[in-house]
């Protein structure tokens, strides 16, 4: 008999195991090790960039982003002004793909009595139009900038294979600003909701101007991510369990915002639930932020020239990116002729998975008079709070 | 009654579901068609087989996705791979069996006990009615082969190769660049997409039946070929 064992509408292979009597929960990881750091070794620098976002289809870009940042470190190549911007808006894209995603189609069923996303349509088809029109804005944004809005095609070492013709950007710029209203609807409406009151001290951790950030006040420097972000094996999961200088930390958009000292929308950096708020103030944020890219990319000459290696290249690089749910850190290393001899990848869910069981922990004390079933479906909605993808956790 | 529909995600990135969503309007419409009575990504509601038809994504790598996958097949009329992983065995197939406890150790230390056995097609387990490819697959394709099953056809592969796509694209052709590209012996059905980035063609759509391989190789070299062919059909039978 096939029974659905795992906690539905998150990204890859996950369930909670409650010992009720104790009051003790563990999050186990069942996605099978498909071993993307044996996978890449020995291929070329040129393929990293293609084979790293098969990690994840949810948030493809920013795997792709964060291995041309290693390569490009490894060869000492800097990228000029419009590859740059044009990443920033491939960038801005899969943050608001992913976490359109991530609000509409798997958490928000969970506040509004839903099953499958699709069903808002029946309740509220205005809102569900909104949704989709988010959705294929923010399709449309990896379209023109990826190539495709799932696994980029247009991105090469240096640069782009082909930057968009500016006709192309003034009918995005277009879309988005007729969808601008859309983002600002959804920031609204997610400050709407009511999200469970869970008090948890959250340690917040972000990538900001080449350093690892917290908000308890430590900073780091990028490269000694390996140093300071540890990663444990537990027995009952083939993702590792990451630490910041052996402590629990929270990555991704309620992170990126403490950190901001955004204190708008009645956010609440001690409830991880509130991280779906963040989400949704950060799909307008990079609504505006795309905006803005285009018009300076409109205004300028653009330059497809792709950067060239430097003569004195370290052949050693890290990328790190802020990927939509937090972190990413891609390193590699290369030989002469441009093979790959090593890499690590630490992803954002490996360094959530820790504090996703101190929060679940903490909402089984703090809700103790709940019934079983009640505090099950909390708890399944605390995970998917965090918008976890344990595909990538595992990779 | 409308036909109930199953979709299942074994070890993989997810990106064929994200484009079945990215489907929006259209998913709506395909979703009056038939009835999806269990899919993990996309909802909590889960009914027990036996399904119509089953949609499966991704490689059984765990033995339990390989047990899955073969009570699935014993139950089901029609089952159907999705995207490169579940039909080729894909990227996670660069990785050799024999390598895997090498990397077990590098990755996770040999205190580890892995779960993973190989990254192999489904068709390495169990016959498979028809294959979707593509990593990802298009969407518009998936429509397409679900509106055929739904008429009682069998779904059929698009006659031509990504080279015909790719004129109607109005790219280049990179051989005649002498760039790299697998295009000629590929399935059409992708829109040429890769190419049109500025990517080389890998084949992800599968190698076309009456494909001229050696033609080909005159071109690009046995070697070059193969070293392209290994990103996504290194256990794929040709």
């Amino acid at each position: 008999m096939i029974t659905n064992e795992f906690i539905a509408k998150i990204e890859g292979h996950g369930s909670l195991k409650v010992d009720w009597d104790n009051n003790k929960v563990k999050l186990h990881v069942h996605e099978g090790e498909r071993l993307f750091e044996g996978i890449l070794m020995g291929r070329t620098a040129e393929e990293a960039h293609w084979i790293t976002p098969r990690i994840c289809g949810v948030c493809p870009i920013a795997h792709n982003l964060a291995s041309l940042a290693a390569v490009e470190n490894a060869l000492g190549i800097k990228i000029n002004e419009t590859a740059k911007l044009l990443r920033d808006l491939m960038k801005s894209g899969q943050m608001i793909q992913s976490h359109v995603l991530h609000l509409f189609f798997l958490a928000l069923p969970d506040y509004i009595g839903l099953d499958r996303g699709t069903e808002l349509v029946k309740k509220d088809k205005k809102s569900f139009a909104k949704t989709l029109a988010l959705k294929e804005m923010a399709d449309e944004i990896a379209y023109v900038s990826a190539g495709r809005n799932v696994h980029p095609t247009t991105t090469t070492i240096g640069g782009f294979h082909k930057i968009p013709a500016k006709k192309d950007l003034e009918k995005l710029l277009k879309k988005i600003k007729e969808t601008e209203k859309d983002a600002e609807w959804c920031r609204e409406f997610f400050s709407g909701l009511n999200y469970p009151e869970l008090k948890v001290d959250l340690e917040l951790l972000v990538q900001k101007d080449g350093k690892i950030v917290s908000n308890k006040g430590t900073s780091v420097a990028i490269e000694e991510y390996k140093q300071n972000l540890e990663e444990e094996l537990r027995d009952y999961s083939t993702a590792k369990f990451g630490k910041f200088q052996g402590r629990e930390i929270m990555v991704g958009a309620l992170a990126r915002l403490a950190l901001k000292k955004n204190k708008n929308y009645k956010l609440n950096f001690s409830n991880p639930f509130h991280n779906n708020l963040a989400q949704a103030v950060e799909i307008f944020e990079f609504t505006k932020e795309a905006e803005g890219i285009i018009e300076k990319l409109l205004k300028m000459e653009m330059d497809a020239t792709i950067a060239k290696s430097s003569e004195n290249a370290t052949l050693k690089g890290i990328g790190a990116v802020e990927a939509p749910r937090g972190g990413l850190y891609h390193e590699i290393h290369l030989d002469q002729n441009n093979f790959i001899t090593y890499a690590n990848i630490i992803t954002p869910t490996v360094q959530n998975l820790t504090s996703i069981e101190k929060s679940a922990q903490a909402l089984l004390e703090q809700f103790k008079e709940k019934s079983i079933k009640e505090k099950e479906k909390l708890l399944n909605m605390l995970v998917r709070a965090y918008d976890p993808c344990i595909t990538c956790s595992v990779h | 009654m409308k036909p109930r529909i199953a979709i299942y995600d074994f070890t993989d990135c997810e990106g064929c579901e994200i484009k079945i969503i990215s489907l929006r309007e259209k998913l709506l419409l395909l979703e009056k068609k038939v009835e999806i009575v269990n899919w993990r990504l996309g909802q909590e509601k889960f009914e027990p087989g036996p399904y119509d038809i089953v949609v499966i994504e991704g490689t059984p790598i765990t033995q339990h996705e390989i047990d899955v996958l073969k009570e699935l097949r014993n139950n089901t009329p029609v089952l159907i791979a999705l995207g490169a992983c579940a039909a080729l065995g894909g990227i996670p197939a660069i990785m050799p069996e024999k390598d895997r406890k090498y990397w077990y150790e590098k990755i996770y230390t040999s205190q580890y006990h892995p779960r993973g056995i190989d990254a192999v097609p489904l068709s390495a387990y169990v016959p498979v009615d028809f294959v979707i490819h593509g990593c990802p697959v298009d969407e518009n394709e998936v429509v397409r082969v679900v509106e055929e099953l739904l008429s009682g056809k069998k779904p059929s592969f698009r006659g031509y190769s990504v080279c015909f796509e790719c004129k109607l694209a109005g790219n280049p052709c990179r051989l005649l660049e002498n760039k790299p590209c697998l295009g000629p012996i590929t399935q059409g059905g992708c829109r040429a997409i890769c190419v049109s980035g500025g990517s080389p063609c890998y084949g992800c759509f599968g190698i076309r039946e009456e494909a001229n391989i050696s033609a080909l190789e005159k071109i690009l070299g046995k070697e070059e070929i193969e070293k392209y062919l290994a990103m996504f059909h290194s256990r794929s039978k040709l």
